[in-house]
């Protein structure tokens, strides 16, 4: 079943825009322009905010987009810059806990009353909705979901390993890379070397293991947690999947070995689902591979949510605040949001968006469910690998540890839990 | 120029038509000189100051002390920053200068192709290091690179992944660094071993000393204050070397080839820790210090030594 914007939905969405008087004053009199940046400017995310904008002109909008390729950080550059400077985008990519920090140094546009308009409250899910307005109002718009541990297996890699079921617990997984080596694939798990790929490696494992255990040491930092036998069991299982790793990848992205993978040289990858863009961007079949949830032990899915959003930030230019209106009624469109997810890979925001139809994977099926069943069962947690859990310092000098330890196979698991609470005491 | 000279060497006579005569060269050599020296002066004292406040994203006004550079100080990532350092450092400064001595040497032989082979040695250091870097990486991954070549030859049990061994990892950036700038060695040397008197050689050849003997106790010993020369570049280089790892190693695998720059830059800009990172960027100032300080003085020695002279 499509889904379209009702006429309902954008009355609702200009009544909101009206009831700001700045905004209103200013949607009746100019051409809304948005200047906007981003990090997406390639491959699946540089087409879908394409998209975006052509939808932004369709409604009588110009659209200023200014990507910054490379990682978040380095948009965050920019947006620094921008702000020093004091000439803000009007609308920048930002997400998580960056949200709250970034906007205690400039002015942010209140949303509440465009959110209340659209409804927008009741269809997020509550961990996330509060990220996005840190200081009790909307400042920000979150616009798509991933979780950080989906496990994506490659169907000839089962072959080989005689396999048919996805892995549910991580004595499965085990088991699983076990019998593919076994049946003849080179490295079992399919894996690239970056920071962030190693990240994911310990909070699929951690979250796994006990979602409870990682709320309080990761999301919580609490001290007790930090040093506690989830921890160490995390480094176990983490070893486990670096001794299946290719050790020669470096510090390769793990697209780089996307083809190794669905030729079943490589078995099981742990990632977002950004993958799927990437794979259906390469030209590969969604039958060349099977996306499940990560492995928990409990049996249940846990799901690490990452999620994007853009952050709005003041100006007094008319046209901008019009733009900025605008923009917000798109972000929080369930059509704009479907049509963003399925070129990206990634799951609406919304709730209440079907997933049945075409244009939809199973995968995304599969990690939407996953969702809802993890939000259910409060096992829903942010992902510290995409900077959904701490700020950048902590995060990083978390990362540290993981990135080190994924490298460095002498390290034990003892050592690596006394690290980890070594680095969180000293970057706080 | 002449003029100008002449005129300022005539004795007592009121120079103002002189000073407006030469405004253009004063305005030529102090206005560029001040500015960038208020640049560097300026944004240095600014670094200093940012190194002491809790700036994070944006800077900020405020005092925290040593706090900044007690953090850094204990991060294991500076630690094994500075411990590559020094290990590069030593390593890259000497091994570059011994490979770019040798290639001066034989080509000082009056060999043919002299010119086409000096401006092959020079050649990379017309090149980026980011390039240098990512050629490299590819040269020395074992998947691709140097190992799978000679495995592809048919010697299988050949190895040779430094790349991703961590004990391993810095010697590849000694490796790349020297291809890079050996070359730039070897011009000096080369230039110094030319501007030996021939007279003295000769002599030399006539008291009965052979090539080597005269390498050895006649035209090297000339060649010192050249190599003191290219050690201070040398060092300098490798105390800010920043591009090459990045491109190479980016500090990994895991953190193992850490530098002190990239530190820097990864506090500043991917950590958002402008204070903590500003702290070490001081460091890396002190750090350098050290090696300059000694050079200036000893400049300074040789300068008076031959005015008494």
């Amino acid at each position: 079943m499509p889904i379209t914007t009702t006429r309902r939905r954008l009355l609702a969405g200009s009544a909101a825009a009206l009831a700001l008087p700045a905004l209103a004053r200013a949607q009746g009199a100019v051409k809304p322009r948005l200047t906007a940046i981003s990090q997406w400017s390639a491959g699946s995310d540089g087409a879908a905010i394409t998209a975006l904008g052509k939808k932004f002109e369709e409604k009588g909008g110009i659209w200023q987009h200014s990507p910054v390729p490379g990682f978040t950080t380095e948009m965050m550059n920019k947006l620094r810059a921008q702000i020093i400077a004091g000439d803000p985008p009007a609308c920048s990519q930002l997400k998580g806990p960056e949200i709250a920090a970034w906007s205690k140094i400039a002015p942010t546009v209140d949303l509440d009353a465009v959110v209340a308009a659209a409804g927008y409250e009741k269809v997020v899910a509550p961990d996330l909705a509060k990220l996005h307005k840190p200081w009790g109002k909307w400042i920000a718009l979150p616009l798509q979901i991933y979780s950080t541990n989906m496990l994506f297996l490659s169907k000839r890699a089962m072959d080989k390993a005689k396999a048919d079921k996805p892995p549910v617990t991580w004595a499965d997984f085990n088991d699983l890379a076990e019998k593919m080596k076994a049946g003849g694939v080179i490295f079992p798990v399919a894996n690239g070397g970056t920071r962030a790929d190693d990240g994911q490696k310990f909070e699929a494992s951690l979250a796994g293991i006990s979602p409870a255990a990682y709320r309080a040491a990761i999301m919580n930092l609490d001290k007790k947690a930090l040093e506690g036998p989830e921890i160490k069991a995390a480094f176990a299982q983490m070893r486990k999947i670096t001794n299946w790793m290719d050790p020669n990848v470096g510090a390769q992205p793990y697209a780089t070995n996307l083809k190794r993978f669905v030729d079943g040289d490589m078995g099981m990858m742990i990632m977002g689902g950004w993958a799927q863009g990437v794979l259906k961007n390469s030209g590969f079949k969604f039958d060349d591979y099977v996306i499940a949830p990560g492995p928990s032990d409990n049996g249940k899915p846990v799901f690490l949510l990452n999620a994007d959003a853009f952050i709005f930030w003041q100006r007094k230019e008319p046209d901008l605040q019009a733009g900025q209106a605008l923009m917000a009624q798109l972000v929080m469109d369930p059509a704009i949001q479907t049509m963003y997810s399925q070129i990206t890979g990634s799951i609406p925001v919304r709730t209440d968006v079907d997933l049945s139809g075409e244009g939809w994977s199973d995968g995304q099926r599969r990690t939407a469910a996953a969702l809802k069943d993890a939000v259910t069962n409060n096992q829903a947690v942010l992902s510290l690998a995409h900077n959904m859990a701490q700020e950048n310092g902590l995060t990083a000098a978390m990362i540290d540890v993981f990135t080190e330890y994924a490298k460095n196979k002498t390290i034990t698991p003892d050592q690596a839990v006394t690290r980890l609470a070594e680095a969180v005491e000293g970057s706080r | 120029m002449t003029n100008a000279v002449l005129t300022a060497t005539r004795p007592g006579r009121p120079a103002t038509s002189d000073m407006v005569r030469r405004l253009p060269e004063y305005l030529m050599i102090w206005v560029p000189l001040l500015l960038s020296a208020a640049h560097l002066i300026s944004f240095s004292i600014w670094t200093i100051w940012i190194s002491f406040t809790p700036s994070t994203l944006v800077p900020v006004t405020g005092w925290v002390g040593l706090r900044n550079y007690n953090s850094v100080l204990a991060s294991r990532n500076w630690q094994i920053a500075f411990d590559n350092l020094l290990l590069f450092g030593i390593a890259f400064v000497l091994l570059s200068l011994i490979t770019g001595l040798v290639l001066a040497i034989l080509l000082d032989q009056r060999i043919r192709g002299e010119n086409v082979l000096r401006t092959i040695f020079l050649y990379p250091l017309a090149v980026s290091f980011v390039v240098t870097g990512t050629v490299w990486s590819w040269l020395l991954n074992p998947g691709i690179g140097i190992e799978k070549l000679v495995h592809d030859l048919g010697w299988s049990s050949f190895h040779f992944d430094w790349l991703v061994n961590r004990d391993m990892a810095i010697w590849t950036i000694v490796i790349a660094a020297i291809w890079q700038s050996s070359g730039f060695a070897m011009a000096l040397f080369l230039a110094g071993l030319r501007s030996v008197d021939a007279d003295i050689i000769r002599a030399a050849q006539i008291d009965g000393a052979g090539p080597f003997r005269t390498y050895r106790r006649v035209i090297l010993p000339t060649l010192w204050p050249i190599t003191i020369t290219v050690v201070v570049v040398q060092l300098q280089f490798a105390i800010s070397a920043f591009d090459l790892v990045r491109a190479l190693t980016n500090g990994g695998p895991g953190i193992a080839t850490q530098l002190p720059a990239l530190v820097v830059y990864d506090l500043m800009f991917q950590r958002s820790q402008l204070g903590r990172g500003a702290a070490a960027a001081v460091l890396m100032l002190l750090i350098l210090l050290a090696v300059l300080l000694p050079y200036a003085a000893w400049r300074y020695v040789q300068r008076r030594q031959a005015t008494h002279a």
